[in-house]
């Protein structure tokens, strides 16, 4: 009985695997037709990955539909790519280690909202500017926390490794700091209740609080925390990676001047 | 008659074979003592990523012999209580306890560790519960399930007619299990039991997710911090190797004291 039972169900099992991997070359040739022509009438343009964690909306974070990245930063980094003459692929790439695959060579950049801190910059180098960002400080409404020291005793949560956490780290007499994988796991703790605040960047924490329509009965950006240097983001490549650099510096400086950069900022952040 | 082939067939264990990686060059000094030595040589050579992480670890360790501990507790009691359930005569407890190992051994601990912490987090008490607890609550579900089909194979490798003996000497059922089958199946268990706990051990390096503060995270935090990657994860890597090392010797140890009994 149980022998023929497994029989079919094997063939069954087969066909499926089967007709899944049939579906992806069809895929592929598809996609790389546009490509291709593109690619005959000019010279070869030099291809750059973008290494991205796409949890971190609206900046950046996966499209529903396609399971590609799209937000603020996939936006401008195909915007600077067209202008600057390169092609670009945006990987999905996990917050924890993002740094060490770009020592590694995975890819040979990051636009994943890294803010340049001087700490960074020992260790990779920085494009120009491209965002300006503070950290926000989410809490529930009934909160009334309007500085850093009003955050004693109490727990606070960030994404592990973010400018959110070394700023909750430096909070005089906080309970305890809680490091979580992505920020969305420590906004969720928030709203069950296991966490007083979560700390980070503000465009981030203001799509948390005002735009999920789950969190935003309960939740509520508390204050902006007053930076000591204003804090800036930009896409970060390997140490003395200037090729790349330069590369992206002109497609962005190019954005910038023709106001494409305004308009994918409205997209993203007037709504 | 003789006595002769009695004592072949009681005391005269040569079916068992004797262990034989015992000295200095078996896999397991050679991996316990190059685990400590290379870290040594890492500490001394480079103390300063090197011995900063050990000196950063240890609260993580803590924790993480904390989850391993509690869970390995909670599981032993889920797993003999459906070891006993599964080979129970009644059968509404027989169909909780096989649907209870059906469905843990089909769901990943980390769905299962998720599931508990995020999901059922909609639930007013639960959501009250701090993360350790619920990581200690998943991993003890998760591995009382398989822990449950040890006790039952341990359970079920006694023979039969120690049961039937048992019960003409006039043991009723339950005299039986616990005064006759249960301290002979717990030899066979125990080894396993013990794998369990080491395999549990590694796994616990998966509530990290939950911001546990465990070894894993420990090294991660170090690392995104400080950038010492490679340093940070050989470092977590190790104290984990060492750790598991002493405790499948451990393992090990006891079943070769349970193999002695048997040969004397």
């Amino acid at each position: 009985m149980l022998k023929k039972l497994c029989l079919p169900l094997l063939f069954a099992l087969l066909a499926l695997s089967l007709a899944a991997c049939e579906q992806k070359p069809e895929q592929k040739s598809a996609e790389q037709k546009p490509a291709a022509a593109a690619t005959e009438q000019a010279a070869p343009k030099k291809l750059i990955v973008f290494a991205s964690d796409c949890t971190w909306p609206p900046m950046e974070m996966v499209d529903e539909a396609t399971k590609d990245c799209k937000g603020f930063g996939p936006d401008l980094v195909k915007a600077i790519a067209k202008a600057g003459g390169f092609d670009v692929k945006i990987e999905n790439t996990a917050w924890d280690g993002i740094f060490a695959g770009l020592a590694a060579g995975k890819y040979q950049a990051i636009s994943s909202s890294v803010s340049m801190t001087d700490e960074r910059k020992k260790t990779m180098d920085f494009s120009d500017p491209y965002f300006e960002v503070q950290q926000g400080v989410v809490m529930p409404k009934t909160a009334t926390a309007a500085t850093l020291a009003d955050l004693k005793d109490k727990t606070i949560g960030a994404q592990i490794n973010t400018t959110g956490h070394f700023t909750a780290k430096k909070v005089e007499g906080a309970k305890e700091v809680k490091g979580y994988d992505e920020v969305g796991l420590a906004m969720k703790d928030l709203v069950n209740g296991r966490l007083d605040a979560v700390i980070c960047d503000d465009a981030v924490a203001t799509d948390y609080a005002l735009n999920n329509p789950d969190y935003s009965k309960t939740l509520a950006v508390a204050f902006l925390v007053k930076p000591d240097a204003p804090e800036y983001l930009g896409f970060a490549v390997q140490k003395g990676d200037k090729a790349t650099l330069d590369l992206i510096n002109k497609g962005l400086a190019a954005v910038k001047a023709s106001g494409e950069y305004d308009k994918i900022y409205a997209k993203w952040f007037k709504k | 008659m003789s006595t002769k082939p009695l004592s072949i067939d009681v005391s005269d264990g040569a079916a068992i074979p004797r262990k034989k990686d015992r000295g200095l060059f078996s896999a397991w000094w050679l991996s316990f003592f190059g685990a400590l030595a290379i870290t040594a040589f890492l500490c001394i050579t480079r103390p300063d990523p090197y011995l900063r992480i050990l000196a950063f670890v240890p609260d993580g360790i803590l924790v993480t012999f904390q989850v391993t501990t509690l869970s390995i507790l909670l599981a032993l009691v889920l797993g003999l209580i459906t070891g006993l359930g599964r080979i129970s005569r009644n059968r509404a407890l027989n169909l909780i306890a096989s649907t209870y190992v059906e469905v843990i051994r089909g769901i990943p601990l980390l769905v299962q560790l998720f599931y508990i912490y995020y999901a059922l987090a909609a639930i007013p008490y639960v959501s009250k519960l701090p993360p350790l607890a619920s990581a200690v609550i998943a991993m003890g579900f998760c591995y009382g399930a398989y822990m449950g089909e040890v006790f039952r194979a341990g359970i079920e490798s006694i023979d039969k007619g120690q049961t039937e003996a048992a019960r003409s000497l006039g043991f009723n059922r339950r005299q039986t299990m616990l005064l006759v089958i249960l301290p002979q199946a717990w030899r066979t268990i125990l080894p396993p039991v013990g794998n369990e706990f080491i395999a549990l051990l590694k796994d616990s390096s998966l509530v990290s997710i939950l911001a546990v503060a465990d070894l894993l995270r420990r090294g991660r935090e170090f690392a995104g911090e400080t950038f010492f990657y490679f340093e940070a994860y050989t470092i977590v890597a190790l104290v984990y190797l060492i750790i598991t090392l002493v405790l499948s010797k451990g393992v090990s140890h006891m079943e070769s004291r349970l193999n002695y009994y048997d040969r004397h």
